[in-house]
């Protein structure tokens, strides 16, 4: 066998490639936020913190990440349940269809809704000629807009965690519950909820975060007036040309993520890599 | 036992809102009125035509798929022995180094993106493009080094060992045994890298600059000022690209490869 340090030989380049292209500048944004003038402070932490439209954006980015992730648990479940039990060839083919959103071009999925939700779109012009609305609602830029592009994004993540997760809960034991009396409710609430919880936590967090750190959906359904932290950060640093201001809103993106995904690692130690 | 009408229903609900909007954009790049209406009037090629024809599209996306190649390649470079050495020895301290090495997609892209700008800026200058194959390379790298150490588990040590034993130089061991058994690991982490590099838009964002732009970049810029079913047009080639993406993956290595590595 070779001998532990020739191997490590072998990760040395991308060892340094990261460190040089991932670690540094990554450590220099962080540090950098709180330098100023050559002494440690917390002054533009400070001065983001106090400006309504960050405050804003986080709170906007917590709560849709939330909504999203929690729109994203129910509908998967039945949904997820009904593709285990299907047989292989029609599970291989919804799975490899619940994945496209995931593998297209993230700006031709998101204009995709353009043509759904535009002011001439299919949902305004159904509206309209059902007589509901006298002329057409304004559906882009909201906040709903960005849940429902988020949601359409990151629902095939939560879907495949939680197909994988009930994948391994022996039919037998939903059987032998349902047997000994229990309705299909208490089956799974009993049963299933808690053998699959882990396809559920993992698959939560990855919507989750993914949700609050995404850019293309909200920049492109939010337009520049409904921010999230995303759509600020780029905002700060290439139209305001603020980079100090846009510097702390990126440390704290990648403290949320960062820490969401710590959090995930306490709480499952053995898989969570 | 099968799964009662009501998920059944709910599963189709859910396909419905994940592939409806495709179909829609189907339907609307076909149409002939300058913006974008439902439903179309008409049928037109013309969007595909114009878009076809457009120098930005076509140098954005001849951009991408050389990015896209380039990185992939490096990100395999680095990430084939780096797996090679984390699944083959056992150290303290090696889920730490596991754990730097898949951090990358941890990080959110744009934090990523917005760091590597500032770096770029204030410590090493160098050409867009570069810039741009470095960034791509670094948010490849996880996902190389985890489908390969995946394959590699499943590839029996003691097969080299025999190799060696009979007197076959390591590199020699490594190149005629061990990375042949490795073909569908690698060609799985070679698409799936292609197609992360390709859809980028966080790291690319902030490091696109005067002419060397990738497609995602170019196709928002485009945005901010038309309306008419040109990107529609190119966004159903776009789809369809995936569409047959996916089908490669799925009758060469079956999807749970790829995507549970």
């Amino acid at each position: 066998m070779l001998t532990t340090r020739k191997l490590l030989l072998l990760s040395v380049p991308a060892l340094l490639a990261l460190t040089i292209f991932f670690l540094v500048p990554l450590a220099m944004t962080f540090l950098g936020s709180l330098r100023e003038g050559g002494t440690w402070t917390v002054n533009r932490y400070v001065a983001v913190i106090s400006q309504r439209s960050f405050r804003v954006a986080l709170v906007r980015s917590l709560k849709l990440g939330a909504l999203v992730t929690a729109v994203a648990a129910l509908v998967s479940y039945p949904a997820a349940y009904a593709i285990s039990k299907l047989d292989k060839t029609k599970r291989t083919l919804l799975m490899s269809l619940i994945i496209l959103p995931l593998m297209t071009n993230p700006v031709a999925r998101t204009y995709a809704w353009f043509v759904v939700m535009g002011r001439h779109g299919i949902i305004n012009q159904a509206l309209l000629s059902l007589g509901l609305i006298g002329s057409p609602v304004k559906i882009l830029y909201t906040e709903g807009a960005i849940a429902v592009g988020l949601l359409q994004l990151f629902l095939p993540l939560m879907l495949l965690s939680l197909v994988s997760a009930l994948e391994n809960v022996p039919g037998e034991l939903e059987e032998a519950a349902r047997s000994l009396g229990a309705n299909g409710m208490r089956a799974f609430r009993h049963v299933i909820l808690p053998l699959s919880a882990d396809g559920l936590v993992i698959g939560g967090t990855l919507v989750f975060t993914g949700s609050i750190t995404a850019y293309v959906t909200p920049a492109i359904l939010g337009g520049t007036r409904v921010l999230m932290l995303s759509t600020l950060l780029y905002q700060k640093a290439m139209t305001l040309m603020d980079w100090e201001g846009a510097t702390v809103v990126a440390v704290v993106m990648l403290l949320l993520a960062v820490g969401l995904n710590v959090l995930l690692r306490r709480l499952r130690p053995q898989e969570a890599s | 036992m099968r799964a009662p009408r009501s998920a059944l229903v709910v599963l189709f609900l859910t396909l419905l809102f994940l592939l409806g909007p495709f179909v829609i954009l189907f339907w609307a790049s076909f149409g002939t009125r300058a913006s974008l209406a439902f439903p179309p009037e008409g049928f037109t090629v013309y969007w595909f035509k114009k878009v076809l024809g457009m120098r930005m599209f076509v140098d954005s996306f001849r951009v991408s798929v050389l990015l896209a190649l380039s990185s992939t390649v490096a990100a395999l470079a680095l990430g084939i022995p780096a797996a090679y050495a984390l699944v083959r020895s056992s150290f303290p301290g090696k889920s730490l180094l596991e754990l730097f090495f898949t951090s990358p997609i941890i990080v959110p892209g744009l934090v990523l993106g917005f760091s590597l700008l500032q770096f770029f800026t204030a410590v090493a200058r160098c050409p867009v493009a570069s810039r741009l194959f470095l960034g791509h390379m670094v948010i490849l790298f996880p996902y190389t080094v985890r489908v390969i150490s995946a394959s590699l588990r499943n590839f029996d040590p003691t097969v080299e060992e025999a190799a060696v034993s009979l007197g076959a130089p390591r590199w020699l061991a490594f190149f005629r045994v061990v990375l042949p058994n490795l073909r569908a690991g690698i060609m799985a982490a070679f698409i799936l890298a292609f197609i992360t590099s390709f859809n980028n838009v966080p790291v690319s964002l902030f490091l696109s600059g005067p002419g060397v732009t990738t497609l995602p970049i170019q196709m928002l810029t485009y945005m901010e000022y038309y309306y008419d079913p040109t990107i529609a047009a190119l966004s159903t080639l776009l789809i369809f690209f995936t569409v047959v993406i996916i089908q490669l993956v799925e009758k060469t290595l079956g999807l749970s490869t790829t995507l549970g590595g």
